[in-house]
């Protein structure tokens, strides 16, 4: 039996005390006095209008509030760290924000990160390796759980007013993923990897917690696509998980998701074909989940390399003319444009140099060089395992036309361990490694590299990215700095030393007149803020 | 022919029970806290029980046959509790035996339970990979040639005897890899000029794009801020690995591997 249990300030039980709601509007504008879904906005571009900190200014940046999160000895169960990490984007409304780890949710004063609420989870298991955050409708937060549940809290005091199971701990999925609320839908990913299960998508109606609609990332037995496995079995075992939220167009009322490595995850030999919808951007109606199109980047991939990374929306022209686009710089190290209309391929590129390739396809996917697949005795692959990117959040910045990414161009070996004819799980893994860290700004009408930071020192980026109309960009680098750079040339203009690697991507809200900056490194939010005059 | 006719009727009847019913939204689980933990003892008498009765049709790996379906992908299996969703599933299935006796049940659940858990830790080998696949003579010419590897290497010095001293995969991880395991690194030397003390040299204690620090020749601790005026000159010892990384083919590693391997 679970339990929620919330712990509240003194005086603050009052619901309704603050007026926390959130307007449904306010999730389809870019954000100013909020950043109200894990994106900022729909279109998932972690760009903000904001110029309070600007590249003149950003030197005078200062400390506003630390907040380290306490989660107490809770019993979280189940596997990976019981350590306090925020992996996951804060949400700001109405002056308060929502932060989350595995099992946790706090509500804190965005002025002073003075605690509100804190409500803990009874785990009954599942991996807690990382949540990603929460989403807000009207006065309800949702949250999922390493657990397999989806969580509806009452906004004002975190008091639980539903839950539903969204997977089955028995099969080894877990729950990691920050909802996407569209319209009247909940929309929420799957996780887990360990076993041959099936990946999905899943809505549910956010007053009662009834699904209303699963899409399984694989074809239907009858589709044409089912001719990219070798068998209904294989297929029925797809995996393809759903680890990132959403992006979506409320014009074409289309939600874009990427989706997770096929499974067996490294020994492929049986499931010899594409292996659709894997590691795919894809276009889906929310309200029904109908497939609308789908774009695979990585075709039979064997190295867990998810393109979950978060499907970036813009208009922008493209050859001329004004296009809706989505972008994709994904973790096999490939750099993708669509359309987001019709999923035409515009643009396929290299964006770090890997060697897996053996050139594109006239339909612009990568072609897997199958000499690069893992072997029994190894095989040299660029991108490792993590890839040249992986779930951090990146940033397109429409005044310079650029898309960022923090990333790595990285080398591992690559070993079969089952040459059965029907492996299962892994059956291999990657081993050893040397990575390069650099931010890239890719030009998204080529897929050039524009600029390049190669950050100095030995380590990962392991953070996300934030452009703002200020002419800045902000990212962490491989120590333990927040660093803000010219996103027109990449020039370092300013950094801050944290206590730990930023370990998720930043946030910006304005209150009272001020700019703030908020990112979160290990167990720790730090914010900074830009005082007005 | 009625023999495989009814082996396809079993096979739809176990796919559309054990397979199918992923597309259906679960009823409360147990986590993995009330997972079933195999049970040494009753995962070899299950193994047993499974040898004597299930082989034939699931197959020596328990992945199926063309007569029986998966059991190691099966939800009824996976969902499993000392028997209560595999005994139930059997009574429906023809040539399987209603009325198995409870302990054998559950014995075939815990072996059954064993085979899953197993599966989903293959990421990580039960035995090492043999990499020693290359050709002795072409690892020699690579490394005294193209490699350049002889440059800053004797196999009479201080690679003298080094396929004793490491397994094969090994040798090949540190080849490609020298650097990090938690090993005993060759320092990086660097010396920053243009400071107001001049030209400092020593060994890189830290660097990033904002600081860099070292111990110079004397012992002593010197930490500097990087500006525009501040040079900063390194030499990674293990550069050339890493600039081999760019041109290596996976044939050169198996050759130079399986030439190392020699070297005792």
């Amino acid at each position: 039996m679970k339990t929620l249990r919330p712990v509240l300030l003194v005086g603050l039980l009052a619901a309704g005390a603050f007026g926390q709601g959130l307007d449904p509007s306010k999730l389809v504008e870019l954000p100013t006095d909020s950043w109200p879904t894990y994106n900022g906005d729909y279109s998932g571009r972690r760009y903000s209008p904001m110029t309070g900190i600007d590249d003149s200014n950003v030197d005078s940046l200062t400390l506003a509030w630390v907040r380290r999160l306490n989660p107490g000895p809770s019993p979280q169960g189940g596997g990976g760290s019981n350590a306090a990490v925020i992996k996951g984007t804060p949400l700001v409304i109405n002056g308060i924000m929502y932060v989350t780890i595995p099992d946790h949710v706090w509500a804190l004063d965005a002025r002073t990160g003075r605690q509100l609420w804190h409500t803990t989870w009874e785990s009954r298991g599942g991996w807690h390796i990382g949540n990603r955050g929460a989403a807000v409708w009207n006065d309800t937060l949702f949250v999922e759980t390493p657990d397999c549940n989806l969580v509806a809290l009452r906004l004002t005091d975190g008091e639980e007013l539903w839950r539903t199971e969204i997977c089955d701990l028995q099969q080894f999925y877990y729950a990691s993923v920050a909802p996407v609320i569209v319209n009247d839908h909940v929309i929420v990913g799957v996780s887990g990897d360990d076993l041959d299960i099936p990946g999905y998508l899943s809505s549910y109606d956010p007053e009662t917690g009834e699904m209303q609609w699963r899409w399984y990332t694989r074809p239907d037995p009858d589709d044409p696509e089912a001719a990219t496995w070798p068998s209904t079995e294989a297929m029925m075992h797809a995996g393809g998980m759903t680890w990132v939220p959403s992006t979506y167009d409320p014009e074409l009322n289309l939600l874009y998701l990427g989706t997770g490595n096929p499974q067996p995850v490294i020994a492929g030999q049986g499931r010899e074909g594409d292996n659709l919808y894997t590691e795919s951007v894809v276009a889906l109606n929310p309200d029904t989940g109908e497939l609308v199109w789908y774009f695979q980047v990585s075709p039979h991939d064997t190295h867990d390399w998810d393109a979950v990374q978060t499907p970036v929306l813009f208009d922008a022209e493209f050859d001329g003319e004004p296009r809706k686009l989505v972008a994709q710089a994904s973790r096999n190290g490939w750099f993708f444009v669509m359309d987001r209309e019709t999923g035409e391929n515009l643009v396929s590129t290299d964006f770090v140099g890997t060697n897996w390739t053996l050139g594109v396809g006239g339909d612009g996917r990568p072609l897997p060089n199958p000499a690069k697949q893992p072997q029994l005795d190894g095989a040299l692959v660029s991108p490792d395992q993590y890839g040249a990117v992986n779930w951090p959040p990146q940033s397109f910045n429409p005044d310079t036309g650029l898309f960022y990414a923090n990333a790595s161009r990285a080398y591992s070996v690559y070993y079969l361990y089952d040459d059965d004819e029907k492996p299962e799980g892994w059956g291999g893994n990657d081993r050893g490694g040397y990575n390069i860290p650099m931010l890239q700004a890719i030009d998204y009408r080529t897929g050039e590299i524009r600029w390049s930071h190669r950050w100095e020192g030995r380590g990962r980026v392991r953070s996300g990215l934030l452009s703002t109309a200020g002419n800045l960009l902000f990212a962490g680098d491989i120590g333990n700095n927040l660093v803000a750079l010219d996103p027109a040339d990449g020039t370092l203009l300013w950094h801050a030393g944290l206590h730990t690697p930023m370990t998720n991507g930043p946030i910006t809200y304005e209150l009272d007149g001020t700019q703030y900056l908020v990112v979160g490194a290990g167990d720790s939010l730090y914010t900074f803020v830009m005082l007005a005059d | 022919m009625l023999n495989r006719i009814r082996g396809v009727l079993i096979i739809v009847i176990f796919f559309t029970f054990f397979v199918a019913s992923n597309a259906v939204d679960s009823a409360a689980q147990a986590g993995p806290f009330d997972r079933q933990r195999p049970d040494d003892d009753a995962v070899e008498r299950g193994r047993g029980v499974y040898l004597a009765r299930c082989i034939n049709c699931h197959g020596l790996d328990v992945k199926g046959t063309e007569n029986g379906p998966d059991l190691i992908r099966s939800v009824a299996v996976l969902r499993d509790l000392e028997g209560s969703e595999i005994g139930p599933a059997m009574a429906n299935i023809a040539d399987h035996p209603a009325g198995l006796p409870g302990r054998e049940l559950s014995d075939i659940s815990h072996f059954l339970k064993q085979q899953i858990e197993s599966t989903a830790r293959n990421r990580n080998p039960s035995e090492p990979p043999d990499v020693l696949t290359g050709n002795v003579d072409a690892g020699r010419a690579f490394f005294n040639g193209d490699g350049g590897c002889n440059g800053c290497h004797s196999t009479t010095g201080d690679l003298a005897g080094i396929g004793g001293r490491y397994s094969p995969v090994n040798l090949q991880q540190r080849f490609l890899f020298p650097r990090g395991g938690g090993r005993p690194e060759t320092p990086t030397l660097v010396t920053v000029t243009g400071g107001a003390e001049g030209e400092v040299s020593g060994t890189l204690e830290f660097l990033n794009d904002f600081f860099v620090s070292l111990t110079d020749t004397s012992g002593a601790y010197r930490s500097f801020r990087r500006t525009s005026d501040l040079r900063v000159e390194t030499r990674d010892p293990y550069q050339a690995h890493w600039d081999l990384l760019e041109r290596i083919t996976d044939r050169n590693i198996h050759d130079v591997v399986t030439y190392m391997e020699t070297l005792k």
